[in-house]
């Protein structure tokens, strides 16, 4: 009896096995999201206005009436640096760091300077080393250069000031300036701030030529791999992808990084112990075939690792368009028409001046990476020019007085700048010498500013229960929006095996985005940031001209309105636009479970999720810091509650995850949702989608939404008239309003280019391109960034408001309320209260 | 003896090669640093690198890597911290303040740990060795870096005895002024507490030992006196413990101290060994790792060695 027993009992837990087996759950092999198409509503076209209609004002605050500016009191200004290492190059020519350019900034003079206007409100731009406004001379280059006959706004003549001299007191004229972009643009050296002339909107021509001449650049393929190799161009695998640079062939020969796919030299893989094995051998041409050609299982990945070799045409340094005309005279000759030059010529020409005689005796020279004697027989050379009190020089109002890397840098007045003499910066300029000091630790920075040793110090979270109320506050708004992404990638996210393929739902990120009330994040976890919905900010200016602000205008409000479903006007939530967007939180938690149960249906249907498997959301960040713990709770909680009354309560939890390289991990792929952060061209907000936000959903571009291909999403935009509807790409829309023309035929067949058009139409434009991005909740936004700052009692800034390009005025029109002596004395008998 | 430390420092540079070797492979193995910077190009960073080498195969680069150190002394440039400057140069910059602020707590530690520690001996389970060992668990308990926020806050902040910072070359003039000096205290006293601590534990806890030894009682009956037998005999004896303890922090001041350095903005080399693995910059991480690794195989054999010049019967690489 019992044998029976004990058979019939195997038999069943045998029976229970299969059957258990038989139902365990496997997740489709992929995910199909459908069409997605956006449609944009109607865009109002207006042409430009031409000629003149766009102008800039030259008028400039003056400074306080009747202050004394010239005194024979020393004024001194106390800062701070707040890291270490990242003051070590102030260059001109190939300056990096934020806090690099606070060290250089002192030091030059621009062409133009965007100076505080007289009635505070904004800025106007004056001529700074320019002895006048820059004078279109593009007539006189017809025929040359590229420029056909009839073309406007392609070369510009500056007239230089006669007066500028070194601190030293050498003299400065054209030749300086022509032996500086010759410098600049030195194929030897490969300054990092080259591309600041051939790789934006005021790009010289042949300067990118003249920098890479001859030389052979492997770069991004520009078409299908396909279609390339039926057109007969070499195309070149990129070695990296199967780890295998470097490994030797059956000859002991090295692969290079970049092989030909045609080629079929087979290398040894060291990954595979065993020699004899499958791929212990690999060519170029195999990986291709096998695993990069279209239907190949890793085709996703060719433009990231095909390449197509260029190289760079020999020009010498007469093709370059950058001419001396005479002692101070210089013309740009520019690759492409410069829109609204009024502004945008004295925005974009950046200062590049360096003394001739000290960057030759800072230089170095190797070939081969061994040391030469001269440049002529070096492949590479390297400068130590402006990176110690030794080697450095000054054309500004300032010059360095002392240097210690990593604890103290400080600037005097430069006695022989010319601005100073030359009766155009009254009421400015009152410091004398300015002090930065290296103090990494945020509480011995504010110990240092109650104690008077600072003139200025930034707050954190933690100050601001003492220093919100305070009259020395100042916020400073910046162009940074942080927001959490989503990885929507299928693949990798099932990859994971954490069952956060959930993302790839629409309706569960929408989901997520409504529990989350930006206005309570930005206030509970920030110092200063402010609620943020878009992903362009406050900081942004559409108009250069009137200063319009792109998140102010109708058509940006109106597309953060829709994309968050708020209804205004007859019959609406709110009475107006106005009224919905003041009201705006982000957050709607009904909303947010109606969407998580419609999600948690469709993934059940999709077969993605079993409806009882857990799920964890694994969140990245940076550190460990205590903010950071605070943010995920904040997450995990409004997650949980946004879940209630759908299949998935109780089935899903988040995850903490400190990982310093987090944005590479994003970019691999790696991450299921990471905080993320782009901004910095406060000036140029029809670029930024296209540069950062759609030029690649796989990791290697700059976009940080990895799997949201902004290729297969398309835009309908309704212009009226005989233009009608046209329908393109996202990807195609944000390329047109970065200028590019012909490369998206399209729609520069039926629109021209999107200068064309005047500000309005183009702010229009921006707006739908930016709802359409983010109506699908690859991204929320959280906050814009701002930075809040006590300022000192010592001092006061021309202005208490921000505005835009010019801050609060700069140190320029910074007035002291004592000199360093008073200053001194004060502190010493009086306990500072802010 | 002579042939034991030829030995050992052979086997020093095989075992730094080795380690060396290792390090280097292992980090050149990770991804570089990423290159993303809006409205950049790309290709001026990568043609850089280019020429820095980084493409090539890895034991080639580490062959170059070597030639350069042995040949040129060239142990390469930065690329992500300090751009262009001199691994070296840097590394000769900040050391010597580092050094400077460690050598100064030292100098301070040792005789004041030593004399309490021989002090709590001599007072063993009396009240004065209970204060002493009591306040021994709480400085070895409590982390430098509290000291530094209440030094900093009492004596700079509140009673302004001190500055808030270390001083910069072009405040004091020199690294050995009396005003640097004087800016150097708060730092000194932050490090000093742990260890000041640590040398009165090891001493009291030796000599406490030694004290009860028969022979101390044989010095006695000989006829010396209790001072000239707790000098003569005890503290030798304890001291076989203490010296290499002692050598171990000389050794240890060349690492400095990441926290103490930020507070009191000492630019020493403290924080420069994390930042070149966080941002991996090859050249610094390789060079630290070098420096550090070179660090503790002299400090284990200057550690061994001198016990056999302390204790006679300890006889380095002897047969018998």
């Amino acid at each position: 009896m019992k044998k029976i027993l004990s058979v019939m009992l195997a038999l069943v837990m045998v029976l229970s096995a299969v059957s258990a087996l038989a139902e365990a759950f496997t997740p489709a092999a992929s995910y199909d999201p459908g069409e997605r198409t956006f449609d944009g509503g109607v865009i109002t076209l207006v042409p430009a206005a031409g000629g003149s209609a766009n102008s800039v004002t030259s008028d400039v605050y003056a400074g306080i009436e009747g202050k004394d500016y010239t005194d024979e009191k020393v004024y001194t200004y106390y800062d701070y640096i707040g890291g270490l290492t990242s003051q070590s190059n102030w260059d001109p020519l190939s300056w990096e760091t934020k806090d690099d350019d606070s060290i250089r900034s002192m030091q030059v003079s621009s062409f133009y300077a965007f100076k505080l206007n007289s009635d505070k409100t904004g800025y106007s731009i004056v001529p700074e080393m320019a002895a006048e406004y820059p004078v279109d001379v593009t007539a006189e280059y017809a025929g040359q250069y590229g420029v056909k006959e009839g073309e406007e706004a392609k070369a510009w003549r500056i007239a230089l000031r006669q007066d500028i001299t070194w601190d030293d007191g050498t003299p400065i004229n054209a030749d300086d300036f022509v032996y500086s972009m010759q410098q600049q643009l030195n194929p030897k050296m490969l300054n990092r701030r080259a591309d600041s002339w051939y790789d934006g909107d005021f790009s010289i021509v042949n300067a990118k030529n003249y920098l890479y001449a001859g030389k052979e650049t492997y770069d991004a393929i520009p078409e299908a791999a396909e279609d390339l190799i039926a057109a007969g161009t070499e195309v070149f695998l990129d070695m990296d992808f199967w780890g295998v640079t470097g490994a030797p062939d059956a000859e002991g020969n090295v692969a290079p990084q970049y092989v030909s796919i045609a080629d079929d030299t087979m290398y040894r893989d060291a990954a595979v112990e065993d020699e004899n094995a499958d791929e212990a051998w690999v060519s170029a041409k195999y990986i291709y075939d096998n695993y990069l050609a279209a239907g190949a299982p890793y085709n996703s990945y060719a433009d990231q690792y095909l390449k197509v070799k260029n190289v760079g045409a020999v020009v010498g340094w007469d093709d370059v368009g950058f001419k001396k005309i005479d002692d101070y005279t210089l013309d740009f000759i520019l690759e492409k028409p410069v829109n609204e030059p009024a502004f945008y010529v004295p925005y974009q020409l950046s200062d590049f001046l360096v003394k001739k005689d000290l960057y030759e005796s800072c230089k170095s020279f190797f070939k081969d990476g061994a040391p030469v004697a001269t440049e002529e027989e070096a492949d590479e050379v390297t400068t130590n020019y402006c990176k110690s009190l030794e080697t450095n020089a000054s054309y500004g109002p300032y010059v360095l007085t002392t240097f210690q890397l990593d604890k103290e840098w400080a600037v005097s007045r430069n006695e022989n700048w010319f601005g100073y003499k030359d009766g155009n910066h009254l009421g400015q300029y009152q410091m004398d010498n300015y002090v930065a000091t290296v103090i990494v630790d945020h509480s011995t920075q504010m110990l240092a500013f109650e104690k008077g040793e600072l003139d200025g110090v930034s707050l954190q979270n933690a100050d601001m229960e003492k220093y919100a109320a305070s009259q020395y506050i100042r916020y400073t708004p910046q162009s940074y929006t942080t927001k959490l992404t989503f990885n929507t990638d299928y693949s990798k996210l099932l990859g994971r095996g954490t069952g956060s393929q959930i993302l790839v739902i629409d309706e569960f990120r929408k989901g997520f985005s409504f529990a989350l009330d930006a206005n309570d994040f930005a206030t509970s976890y920030t110092a200063a940031g402010t609620a943020g919905y878009g992903m362009l900010n406050y900081q942004y200016c559409y108009n250069p001209f009137t200063g319009e602000l792109y998140r102010d205008s109708e058509a940006a409000k109106k597309a953060l309105v829709n994309l968050f479903e708020m209804s205004y006007g007859e019959g609406g939530e709110y009475a107006s636009l106005d009224e919905a967007y003041e009201a705006m939180t982000g957050y709607d938690m009904e909303k947010a479970q109606e969407l998580m149960k419609v999600a948690a249906d469709k993934a059940i249907e999709a077969q993605i999720w079993d409806g009882e498997s857990e799920i964890v959301l694994e969140i990245r960040v940076y550190n460990s810091d205590d903010i950071y713990v605070q943010m995920y709770n904040y997450f995990q909680q409004q997650l949980a509650e946004a879940v209630k009354g759908s299949k998935l309560e109780g089935k899903i939890s988040m995850k903490l995850t400190v990982d310093a390289d987090y944005y590479e991990t994003n970019y691999s792929g790696g991450a299921d949702m990471i905080f993320t952060t782009w901004g910095g061209a406060a000036m140029a907000p029809f670029g930024i989608l296209a540069q950062c936000y759609t030029d690649a959903s796989d990791g290697s571009g700059k976009q940080m939404e990895y799997g949201y291909d902004t290729t297969k999403i398309m835009m309908t935009l309704d212009f009226g008239g005989e233009i009608g509807q046209i329908t393109d790409s996202l990807r195609n829309w944000t390329l047109w309003t970065n200028s590019a023309t012909t490369e998206v035929p399209n729609i520069y067949t039926a629109l021209g280019s999107f200068s064309d058009y005047a500000y309005s139409t183009r702010c229009e434009v921006l707006a739908a391109t930016e709802q359409c991005f983010m109506n699908w909740f690859t991204t929320t936004s959280l906050y814009y960034r701002n930075v809040a700052s006590l300022v000192s009692q010592k001092g006061d800034y021309a202005v208490d408001n921000y505005l835009t390009i010019i801050g609060f005025g700069g140190l320029e029109f910074y007035t002291f309320n004592y000199d360093d002596a008073e200053w001194a004395e004060y502190i010493a008998n009086n306990q500072l209260v802010y | 003896m002579t042939k034991y430390i030829i030995k050992r420092i052979l086997l020093m540079f095989l075992t730094l090669f080795i380690i060396t070797t290792m390090c280097f492979v292992l980090i050149k193995l990770l991804p570089l640093p990423a290159v993303r910077e809006m409205g950049r190009d790309i290709n001026l960073v990568l043609a850089k690198r280019e020429k820095m080498g980084y493409n090539r195969p890895i034991m080639v680069q580490y062959f170059l890597y070597v030639k350069n150190i042995l040949v040129d002394w060239d142990w390469g440039v930065g690329e992500q911290l300090y751009e262009g400057l001199g691994i070296w140069d840097i590394m000769m910059q900040k050391l010597p303040y580092t050094v400077t602020v460690n050598l100064y707590s030292i100098l301070l530690s040792i005789p004041l740990g030593i004399g309490l520690g021989i002090y709590a001996a001599l007072k063993k389970n009396k009240w004065q060795d209970a204060l002493i060992s009591t306040l021994v668990m709480v400085f070895i308990s409590v982390p430098s870096y509290v000291y530094a926020f209440l030094v900093q806050y009492f004596l700079c902040f509140k009673l302004g005895w001190f500055p808030l910072q270390a001083a910069s070359l072009s405040q004091a003039g020199s690294l050995f002024s009396t005003k640097m000096f004087v800016s150097m205290i708060p730092a000194v006293l932050s490090l000093s507490f742990g260890v000041i601590a640590g040398f009165t534990r090891y001493t009291r806890a030796e000599l406490s030992e030694v004290l009860t030894g028969d022979y101390m009682l044989l010095a006695r009956t000989k006829g010396l006196t209790k001072a000239q037998a707790i000098s003569r005999h005890a503290l030798r004896n304890a001291m076989v413990v203490i010296l290499p303890m002692i050598m171990g922090e000389f050794i240890g001041i060349l690492g400095g101290s990441l926290i103490i350095e930020n507070i009191f903005g000492i630019p020493g080399i403290g924080n420069l060994y994390i930042n070149s693995i966080n941002v991996r910059d090859y050249n610094f991480f390789m060079a630290l790792t070098i420096f550090y690794t070179l660090i503790g195989l002299v400090s284990g054999i200057v550690i061994d060695v001198s016990y056999g010049l302390i204790d006679p019967r300890i006889r380095m690489g002897s047969k018998k």
